[in-house]
């Protein structure tokens, strides 16, 4: 899996998602990407991922039925004298929330691979030859996060076996001074160990292939053809917005946009979970 | 022939008022070349002279002249270096940049711009001649500490350097794990390669050492590795006071973290005034059974019971605790929180540390920063001592301080447990031997301990 060919299938997928307002094809994108996760990370791995663009995609539903007080449709409504939440509450603002929400979870599942299915090295390596060594040093420093969440827990055991307390935010110091003092003596550690390994001495090389293989030729086609194919349809008009408001109806949909969406679908072929 | 030599070399780092290195004059044969001497001496600041971390990365003015491999160090950056001479670090964890083996020991070759076509050769050679070709492909954080720091040794032999320079590689490992690397370090002399390492655990590489370099408070001298002898071990100091009543108990108890059983169905208990030795393999849960005599991990079954009173705990790595401006504050700190009186100047004393009482404790070497550790949480009377690996990267004087100072808490009372690897210290200590694997406990019969 090359992380160009991923990030051509990303960026692809937010483009659609995007660009339109239509939560049938927003629908269809969510499943592509669901899908495609599902093949190349496994479900088990996407579990907590799941849980959390639920809960998001819930908050920002709810965040617009109790702030957009617009629409025909009233299913109750809230006296106006409390504040922020008084007002009708309508099935239009509603349903428009469920589309952002749509639209939030399509937006992360389409960028999880990056971290479900890719290496740190796998995704710094797909970065253009200019910015190589800056992926070396973000890629070393993601290293690093364990190691300062392990700091953490030793400093605040040692702390508290030292007699300390937490008693308000200024009593937090005396962890979070000496975690950060570690974490910036690990990275001048690494920074060394890079150092006598000939880090910045000029142009790189690297181990693994740039080349793109057939899978991933693939993907990068189906994911070039469905962003053309969405982008032509909605020029021409094919691929119609949707709003809800004032009154709630069907969006309008067309087989051109809809064929575009389920090239989104292509990693499901050539994707097979590394766990 | 000479592979480095040192003419009049002394060095400052940014800020220092006394030379960390002091008209250094040195040269350093073919072969195995051995480091020794104190802790906080020089020794790391040394070897950084070999590939040019000193001064290039850290700064700070140099005085004299060196060469190594041929090229004068003082005018070629480390980076340059890099082809020449490879650099072992400490800490295995805090010199991987990738999560995958193959890349981690291609790093340096990518660096350095090798075509693409000749690093996977370059990596399968490397990972050979450091003894882990059945590592390849491997994920670095299921790796154990003794594997870690041979792929650090296989990612500076990717290189192809002349001169390998070790820092103390094995400060950190388990006995199993230190004799694999400094095996395969003392494999790199067999195939003509030249090795400076700087170790404590000196019997087997002084047998094998072609030169011989001390190093105490900035000045360098060598002697015959054949002739020298390392300082004697620490004496068992004598017992005052007979052990007294029940400390602490741990009955049915089974812990573990991350999903993860680490001790299963575990009994134990220990007496005021007793020193008791967890041993065993590393990731076997000796620290797991520290934290939780100290309450700082609730059992997953069973009963956890300590006599009440103030607990004394080093973690694992220990300069997580060092956060205050000076030494002696930071003793002071520990002092004022439990509520002793004392003098934070007699731990300090007792351990070697009077002299750098107000100095920033990060400024201070390795093996000062544990001993530095030590006193802050130690000063005063704590009713329980628990200590995660106490003689980490410090040298036999500080060894022997600690024992005494050990041994005098023990006598006060203390209820004593060290988790180490040190047999010089459990010899030194141990009342009662605990070895912890595979999620069981033993105890050791002393009378046939070797």
């Amino acid at each position: 899996m090359n992380a160009r060919a991923v990030a051509a299938w990303s960026a692809c997928c937010l483009f659609i998602v995007l660009s339109t307002t239509n939560p049938v094809y927003k629908v269809i994108v969510l499943a592509a990407a669901l899908s495609a996760l599902a093949a190349g990370a496994g479900l088990r791995r996407m579990r907590g991922l799941l849980v959390a663009v639920f809960l998001i995609a819930a908050f920002a539903t709810l965040l617009n039925f109790v702030s957009a007080h617009l629409g025909a449709t009233v299913l109750f409504a809230l006296p106006d004298q409390i504040p922020a939440l008084g007002g009708p509450y309508t099935l239009e603002a509603l349903v428009f929330g469920a589309s952002g929400g749509i639209t939030i979870a399509a937006a992360i599942l389409a960028a999880a691979p990056f971290s479900l299915q890719l290496g740190s090295h796998e995704v710094m390596d797909a970065l253009p030859a200019p910015l190589s060594r800056t992926g070396v040093a973000i890629a070393s420093s993601l290293n690093l996060v364990p190691a300062i969440a392990t700091s953490f827990v030793e400093v605040t055991e040692a702390q508290r076996l030292r007699g300390w307390r937490p008693r308000g935010p200024r009593s937090w110091m005396e962890v979070v001074v000496p975690v950060v003092l570690t974490s910036v003596e690990g990275s001048i550690q690494l920074a060394e160990s890079m150092e006598a390994r000939g880090f910045g001495s000029g142009a790189r090389t690297t181990i693994e292939s740039q080349a793109l293989g057939r899978a991933d030729w693939f993907l990068v086609a189906a994911s070039g053809l469905a962003l053309a194919g969405f982008a032509i349809a909605h020029a021409a008009g094919w691929a119609a917005d949707w709003l809800p408001y004032p009154t709630l109806t069907l969006p309008t949909i067309n087989a051109w946009p809809i064929a575009a969406c389920l090239l989104l679908f292509a990693p499901v072929l050539v994707w097979r979970s590394r766990s | 022939m000479a592979i480095a030599k040192l003419n009049h070399l002394t060095y400052w780092y940014p800020g220092g008022a006394t030379a960390a290195l002091r008209d250094v004059c040195l040269e350093i044969q073919d072969g195995l070349t051995v480091v020794a001497g104190p802790s906080g001496g020089g020794k790391s600041t040394l070897l950084r002279v070999f590939n040019g971390l000193v001064p290039h990365f850290h700064g700070g003015r140099i005085a004299g002249s060196a060469s190594v491999t041929g090229l004068n160090v003082i005018a070629t950056p480390t980076r340059s270096m890099a082809r020449r001479v490879g650099f072992v670090f400490q800490d295995p964890e805090l010199q991987t940049v990738y999560n995958v083996v193959d890349r981690e020991v291609a790093f340096g070759l990518e660096n350095t711009a090798v075509p693409r076509r000749e690093i996977a050769g370059r990596v399968e050679e490397a990972l050979h001649a450091a003894g882990i070709a059945d590592l390849a492909g491997r994920t670095v954080r299921t790796l154990s500490g003794g594997e870690r720091q041979r792929v650090a040794l296989a990612s500076s032999l990717a290189m192809r350097p002349g001169l390998v320079v070790l820092d103390e590689p094995t400060s950190q490992l388990d006995p199993d794990g230190a004799r694999m690397v400094l095996a395969a370090a003392t494999n790199l002399v067999d195939e003509g390669r030249s090795v400076i390492i700087s170790e404590h655990r000196l019997d087997d590489l002084l047998r094998q050492a072609a030169g011989l370099v001390l190093v105490d408070r900035g000045n360098v001298t060598t002697a015959d590795p054949r002739a020298w002898r390392p300082p004697a071990q620490s004496l068992r100091p004598p017992r005052v006071t007979a052990a007294g009543g029940e400390a602490w108990a741990l009955e049915n108890v089974s812990a573990g973290f991350a999903g993860r059983l680490v001790l299963d169905g575990v009994d134990l208990a220990g007496r005021s005034g007793e020193v008791v030795v967890l041993s065993g393999p590393n990731g076997g849960g000796k620290t797991t059974l520290l934290r939780l005599i100290a309450g700082s991990l609730a059992p997953i079954g069973g009963n956890v019971w300590r006599r009440p009173g103030r607990i004394a705990y080093l973690p694992q790595n220990p300069t997580v605790l060092l956060h205050r401006p000076t030494l002696r504050s930071e003793v002071s700190f520990t002092l004022e929180r439990s509520g002793e009186v004392g003098r934070p100047e007699r731990i300090l004393e007792e351990l070697g540390l009077l002299a750098v009482a107000d100095q920033y404790p990060r400024d201070l070497s390795s093996g000062e920063r544990q001993r530095a550790a030590l006193a802050a949480v130690l000063p005063g009377s704590p009713a329980c001592v628990l200590l995660d690996e106490p003689t980490r990267g410090i040298d036999s004087s500080a060894r022997g301080a600690l024992v005494a100072l050990v041994g005098r808490l023990r006598d006060r009372g203390a209820s004593v447990v060290l988790a180490t690897h040190d047999d010089d210290l459990r010899n030194a200590l141990a009342d009662r031997v605990i070895t912890v694997s595979n999620r069981k406990v033993t105890e050791m019969n002393l009378a046939v301990r070797t």
